[in-house]
Order: structure tokens, then C-alpha cells, then sequence
């Protein structure tokens, strides 16, 4: 997060010329300030992605045998649903949870659990941090494309979740116009897609608390999830929802694993199996969803048991070579996930930089309660992460009455936020301009205002100018904490293509060269401009003539 | 020396100014005529800064009266327009204080664009002048980084006379020169002085003293200790103190 490079000021490649040499024509050239090649960076790059593969295999012999040998059974959960998996205090409980311990107990080993966001669980799973994944997942043609399944354990599906008595929404068929929130990248996006809805109407999440907090709040007016868990989420949270027209899209949880790993999966089917037919099943279905087993439950789950993934179905398809094919098909949605980033860093800038300017003309200020107010303003951003920020003006705003949409909210948030620490650099410009300017100035008649405007701040501009670059550079990599609220920015949309593919290497290198066409040009174009004012900013050396000539 | 019989232009009296603990005058005195060129002379530390920074209003006197022409202008009363007065008041720094991100010619027309309001033209005409008076029209179009001392303690000259300053106040234009360029500074402001404008030039130049100045003052910690015609100060003065100041100085 931006701390990292934000705090010691003195270290800051721009200011370092002004706060540590007086005259600031004698500009020192640091040695690790030399060119980093663009090419020389790609060439990093790619090696350390090599590497990757390399780590990879070594660790590639996960199978029943190796989980054996380990004595653990690692099974990866996103613990933030309620009935199935929750965590309190530092455990974790939930139905998904005694069930995954009951398989363990079965194989005989014990678990461990790991908790994950759901965005990246697959993407985890397919690189070995665990064995199985329990985390109500539901099967679908595309996951089985990447993931094996298990044969169900679940008999589910989505509904609707409305403010109480909504008379507008009744069923699936009244969603079409409405503002529907879910969490980003589960079936109840799928099925709400699939319903036809636009995707403006459609709002992810990363969790399914703060698709209902947006429903809440009034800014969505329905939220589209698996049936067991609102209804739990709404008992505990949210006395202000309800459910509403049942299930309208059948599915079924299965546990899931990696492709190829035949012996596994079969040893999970009868776990499976011995857990239903043994009664264990129906205490936990009775302790978590607080009714009683339905009668024919388990027979359905036997109906439906072949949609797991065929056990003789074992091809290894490696999800570790950079796949061309899936980077065609979701470069479009990059870019233009890029093209959103791009658009509210710049909105970001543009509202910041001048914010900035005044909030550092107000801390200057003779006036106290004046300078007082920004500094307030400056060291409350500066002191608080921006994900926190982006969060309190996004969640916590709306119960004080302003709700911001989406895309107003990330550009406030990036302008208070860049606003703040413009306003040190420009403060930290201005105060380096020799006082014997502004005494320059007003000697030859000049009010303040007005050596301000032609005196002080052309000169600090063109020595805040590196500082700012690097102030826009941090802005726009930290654009990517906007993907909290679910704006599709380039982070948000990688991160999505990410756990959907199976493939995180490729998005991922991706989304870094993305960020570096961004990020490299802007450093590029700096270097330009300080060299265009060199000779105002320069000691009189080299290149003066030249300048001269053209002037 | 004929006597000077114009009507005061500039009247200080018993101005006191005070930084902190340390008061830096304690009751200066002096009145300035139209065309008079006044050295003021004295040691580090005497007040000639203070004095020149008082009376364009760069510092607040701490008591005393400053008359510029019809108007008292120590105070802070809300009648009083210290931009206005210092648009008559020209000066001139020790360490220039050009405005680096503009060329000569810009740093002369500024004031007259901005403060004035006069026509981009008309300002770039009457400043190219002004260069040319300080023999500096070739370098119209140069940084203040690509000049020399003596050539930006000029510049700084000519945007000193860009508002027609009815007084200039000079602050030891010379000291932060290196020694070979001093004299093409003071032969500007010789230049100016036979012109007839009215300047009050801190100095620590007691050639520049003898030849350009009307009237020298010694300014001796904080009050005007002897002041008088320059061959009288400079040669015969009656202060024990002048005098161990003249042996310091011009035995150097």
C-alpha cells in the first residue's frame, strides 16, 4: 500500500533535490537513478516468471499418496459465508467445515484449513497452496472445464434478496431494470447474466456482505444469491431484507480439486458417500441449516451424483504456460479495464492537483485556523490506508445519507487521497523557492497574489514536477484498491479473468505489462519536460545556446 | 557643490526597528531630495539593510515616521496601498533575486504587464530599452542562469527602472560580485546617477562614494552617526568612529 513508498520523504526521488540541496540548479545524480530500460525490465520480467514455473514443478507431485506422507489434508475456504463457513475468533465452523473434517476423517488424516478470498481460491488451488477446496462451490460447465468436481454434497440454488416488502420485485423476471448486486465471480452472477441483464446493471462484489450492505444502503435494489447463505446472512445482519420467490436456479455444491488427480477425487467420493449413508450427514444438515433433513434430500443427491467430474477423466492440462489463446479472448476486457484505470487516475489527478495546490496555499496561510484545517485534512489521509478510505466513503458514507455511485465515489476518493500528499509536494516546492523571490516581487509592486501567481508558483512547478510524476505513477497502481467497490478497473477485471481462466501466470504478467505501458510513459514524458527547462533549472553549462537559438 | 533645493522627497525619523531582543535601528534620521544620490555607508551589522528594507516597506518599522513624497507610509493604516508605493520605490538586492524561470527580458517587463497592466508590446518595447541602457540588449532573450554576476545584477537594474521608480534603493549591489565584474555595475548606476535619479545606495565602494554620491551617510550600529559631502566624510571626518571605519575599509 502507498506507505511503503510514500513515508520517508527525504527518500522520495524528486524531493531529495529539494530538501536536500539548498540550490536547487546543482541537481545530484544519484547512481541507482540510472536508466532502467524498458527492455532490460521485460527481461527481468520474463525471467522471474521462468522461475515461477520452476517452483512449480517441484511441488507438482500432489496426489492422495503425497497427502498421506504430509499426515494433513489442506482444504482452501472462503470463510465468509455463512452458514456453510465462517470463522469466529480463530476458528473456523460452518457446515462446508464439518463436513471437509468428516472427509478428512475419513482418508485419516486430519485438516488444516485455509482461508482465501474467493476471487483467488481456484487460482490457489491450482498452484498447490492446497489440496481440496470446500467453499460451497457449485458446479458449472465452464468451472469443469479447469477443476475437478466431486460428486454433490449440496442440493442448492439462487434466489432473490430484496429490501422488506419491495412490491416491485417478486421473481427473477422482475430483475431485468433493476440494479443487482452479487458476488463477483459466483453462480449467482452467472445466473443473473444469464437472466439478460446489461452489465451496468450488474454490481460485484468480493464478498456477499457487501452486495447486501449496497442493497441495504438503497443503492442496489436486489441481491442474487445461494439460498442457504442469505438467508442465514439475513437472520444475523440484515433485519431490514428478505427473500424473496424461492429458488430460481437449481445447483449443486461439490467439493473441488485439481484436474488429473484421479486418486483424490475417488477418495473423496466415498468419503462422501460413507458421510450421507451414515447419518453423519444428517447432523450436520440439521446443525447448520436448522431444519430437519427433507425426507427424499438424499436421494436427490444420489440422482444427481454423475455431474461430478468423471474419475477416469484425468488429463493433466498444465495451467502453467502463458495461454495465448485465453490472452487473446480477455485482452479486450483488459484494456479496457485499462481504459477505466487510466480515466479515474487522470480524474483523480486532475481534481487532486488542484486541490492540492490549494490545500498547500491554505496550510501556508498566515490565517491558523486555515493552515490548521489542512493540515487535519492532510495527515488524517496520510495517516489512514486508502482501501480504508475508498471503503468509508463507498459503505459508510450512504448511512450518513450521501450515497456516491460506483465510479463518482472512486474518483473522490482517489482526489482526496492524491489531494493530500500533492499537498505536501507542493507545500515542500513552494518553501524551497528562496525568500528573496517573493521579497523580489513585492519590491517591485507586486500584492501577493499576484507574486504567487507569476513568481513563486512557475518555479514550483517545475521543481515539483518529478515529485508529482511519482505522486501520478502511485496513483495509478494504487487505482487498483477501487477494485473493493467493484468498479472494473484493469485490477479488478485481471483478477476476475484470473479465477475464472485457471490461469493466474498469464493474467497476471499481463496485468504487470499493462501497468508498465502505463506507468513508463508518464516517467518518460518528465524526463523530457526537465530536460526541455534545463536551462532554467541547470547551472549555465552545456546545451544554453541551443536554447537560445530556438527561442 | 551647489546646495539641493528641491523639496523632500523621502523624510525618515526616529525610525526604530527591533528583531526580537535586538533592536537593529535606534532612531534613524534623514531626509532625501529629488536628484540626490546618497551613499550610505557603514559596518556589517549597522542597519543599512534594515534601514533600505524599512523604507520600501519589505520590513515594519517598529516606530518612528517614514514620509515618501505626500504620504506617511511606516504605518499599517487601511488607507495606505504599500503596492502602490512601492511601484515609486524601485530596489535593487544584494543577491539579485532575478526571477530564474524568466529571460532578461521578461524579468524587466513583468512588473510593468502585471502590476501595471501595460500591453505585452509596449512592455517588451520599454524593457528592451531598459536593457540597452544597462548595455545589455544582446542578451534579451538569455536565463538569468546563463549570465554572469554583473551581468544579472543588470538585469535586476533595468526591472528595477521598469515602473519609473521616483527613488531607487540600492542594497550593496556590488558585494556579492566577484571583483573583476564590480565595475561594470557601478558604471551603470554612475550612469544613472548623472541622470539626475534619486538613489539611496548601501555600499561598501568608496570610489563609487566619492565620484557618484551627492551626500554620504555613516550609518555607525543603528543611528546616522556623521553624514555630509563625500570629500568631508571620506576625507576629513569628525567621528572618531568614521575614521577607524575608513582605515578598516579602505586599507583593505
Amino acid at each position: 500500500m502507498r506507505h511503503r513508498y510514500k513515508l520517508p520523504l527525504s527518500f522520495r526521488p524528486g524531493l531529495r533535490c529539494i530538501l536536500r540541496c539548498k540550490n536547487f540548479m546543482h541537481p545530484i545524480v544519484w547512481p541507482w537513478e540510472k536508466r532502467l530500460s524498458l527492455l532490460r525490465f521485460l527481461a527481468a520480467l520474463l525471467v522471474f516468471s521462468f522461475l515461477l514455473l520452476g517452483v512449480h514443478s517441484a511441488y507438482a507431485e500432489s496426489s492422495l499418496q503425497s497427502i498421506r506422507n504430509r499426515g494433513v489434508l489442506v482444504i482452501g475456504t472462503d470463510a465468509t459465508y455463512p452458514p456453510f463457513e465462517l470463522k469466529t475468533g480463530d476458528n473456523f465452523e460452518g457446515f462446508d467445515i464439518d463436513f471437509g473434517n468428516e472427509i478428512g476423517k475419513e482418508m485419516g488424516v486430519p485438516v488444516r484449513w485455509d482461508n482465501i478470498n474467493w476471487d483467488g481460491i481456484f487460482a490457489a488451488l491450482q498452484t498447490n497452496k492446497f489440496d481440496l477446496v470446500i467453499s460451497d462451490v457449485v458446479i458449472t460447465d465452464k468451472r469443469k472445464k479447469e477443476m475437478a468436481f466431486s460428486r454433490p454434497y449440496f442440493l442448492s440454488g439462487q434466489t432473490i434478496v430484496r429490501r422488506k416488502e419491495d412490491g416491485r420485485i417478486r421473481s427473477s423476471k422482475d430483475l431485468p431494470g433493476k440494479l443487482v448486486t452479487v458476488q463477483q465471480e459466483t453462480t449467482g452472477q452467472y445466473a443473473v447474466e444469464k437472466l439478460g441483464l446489461p452489465a451496468q446493471q450488474i454490481r460485484k462484489f468480493e464478498t456477499m456482505q457487501d452486495a447486501l450492505l449496497e442493497v441495504r444502503n438503497g443503492r442496489g435494489d436486489a441481491a442474487v444469491g445461494d439460498l442457504p447463505a442469505l438467508r442465514e446472512m439475513i437472520r444475523k445482519g440484515y433485519p431490514e431484507l428478505e427473500t424473496v420467490g424461492g429458488i430460481f436456479v437449481h445447483e449443486n455444491y461439490a467439493v473441488v480439486a485439481r484436474r488429473g488427480e484421479p486418486e483424490l477425487l475417488a477418495a473423496v467420493n466415498e468419503a462422501i458417500g460413507k458421510i450421507m449413508a451414515d447419518g453423519r450427514y444428517a447432523h450436520i444438515y440439521e446443525k447448520w441449516i436448522r431444519e430437519p433433513l427433507p425426507a427424499n434430500y438424499l436421494v436427490g443427491l444420489d440422482k444427481v451424483s454423475s455431474q461430478g467430474t468423471p474419475i477416469a477423466e484425468g488429463a493433466t492440462g498444465s495451467s502453467f504456460t502463458i495461454r495465448w489463446s485465453l490472452l487473446r479472448s480477455v485482452l479486450p476486457l483488459l484494456l479496457q479495464g485499462a481504459l477505466m484505470t487510466l480515466w479515474i487516475t487522470f480524474l483523480g489527478l486532475l481534481i487532486g492537483i488542484p486541490t492540492g495546490l490549494i490545500v498547500a496555499l491554505g496550510r501556508l496561510s498566515p490565517f491558523r485556523p486555515l493552515s490548521l484545517l489542512a493540515i487535519v485534512f492532510v495527515e488524517t489521509v496520510r495517516g489512514t490506508p486508502l482501501l480504508l478510505q475508498i471503503f468509508a466513503i463507498y459503505f459508510v458514507l450512504p448511512s450518513l445519507g450521501l450515497s456516491l455511485p460506483q465510479f463518482v465515489a472512486a474518483v473522490v476518493a482517489l482526489s482526496l487521497n492524491s489531494a493530500a500528499y500533492i499537498a505536501e509536494i507542493f507545500r515542500a516546492g513552494i518553501q524551497s523557492i528562496d525568500k528573496g523571490q517573493m521579497e523580489a516581487a513585492r519590491a517591485v509592486g507586486m500584492n501577493s497574489r499576484q507574486a504567487l501567481r507569476w513568481v513563486i508558483l512557475p518555479q514550483t512547478l517545475r521543481r515539483v514536477l518529478p515529485p508529482l510524476t511519482n505522486e501520478a505513477v502511485a496513483l495509478l497502481k494504487d487505482s487498483s484498491l477501487i477494485s473493493i467497490i467493484g468498479l472494473s478497473e484493469l485490477m479488478r477485471v485481471g483478477r476476475e479473468q484470473a479465477s475464472n481462466s485457471g490461469s493466474p501466470i498469464t493474467i497476471v504478467l499481463a496485468l504487470a505489462l499493462l501497468y508498465l505501458l502505463m506507468t513508463l510513459p508518464l516517467t518518460y514524458l518528465v524526463r523530457r519536460l526537465e530536460a526541455r527547462w534545463e536551462p532554467i533549472s541547470r547551472p549555465r553549462v552545456r546545451g544554453v545556446r541551443s536554447r537560445q537559438a530556438t527561442s | 557643490m551647489q546646495e539641493n533645493i528641491q523639496p523632500p522627497i523621502l523624510t525618515v525619523s526616529n525610525l526604530h526597528k527591533k528583531f526580537g531582543p535586538s533592536e537593529v535601528l535606534k532612531g534613524v534620521d534623514m531626509v532625501m531630495r529629488q536628484g540626490e544620490v546618497v551613499a550610505l555607508i557603514g559596518a556589517s551589522g549597522s542597519g543599512k539593510s534594515t534601514l533600505l528594507r524599512c523604507i520600501n516597506r519589505l520590513e515594519t518599522p517598529t516606530s518612528g515616521t517614514i514620509r515618501f513624497r505626500d504620504s506617511e507610509i511606516s504605518g499599517s493604516d487601511a488607507g495606505l496601498d504599500l503596492n502602490q508605493v512601492r511601484r515609486e520605490i524601485g530596489m535593487v538586492f544584494q543577491q539579485f533575486n532575478l526571477f530564474p524561470h524568466l529571460t532578461a527580458l521578461e524579468n524587466v517587463a513583468l512588473a510593468p504587464r502585471r502590476v501595471l497592466g501595460m500591453a505585452e508590446q509596449q512592455a517588451e518595447k520599454e524593457a528592451r530599452e531598459l536593457l540597452e541602457q544597462v548595455r545589455l540588449g544582446a542578451k534579451a532573450d538569455s536565463y538569468p542562469a546563463e549570465l554572469s554576476g554583473g551581468q544579472q545584477q543588470r538585469v535586476a537594474i533595468a526591472r528595477a527602472l521598469a515602473l519609473r521608480p521616483a527613488l531607487l534603493l540600492f542594497d550593496e549591489p556590488t558585494s556579492s560580485l566577484d571583483p573583476e565584474l564590480v565595475g561594470e555595475v557601478l558604471a551603470v548606476m554612475r550612469d544613472l546617477a548623472r541622470e539626475g535619479r534619486t538613489m539611496l545606495v548601501a555600499t561598501h565602494e568608496m570610489g563609487f562614494a566619492r565620484e557618484a554620491a551627492s551626500r554620504v551617510m555613516f550609518l555607525d550600529e543603528g543611528r546616522v552617526l556623521e553624514e555630509g559631502p563625500p570629500e568631508q566624510i571620506l576625507e576629513a571626518p569628525r567621528e572618531e568612529r568614521t575614521r577607524a571605519f575608513l582605515a578598516r575599509v579602505l586599507n583593505r
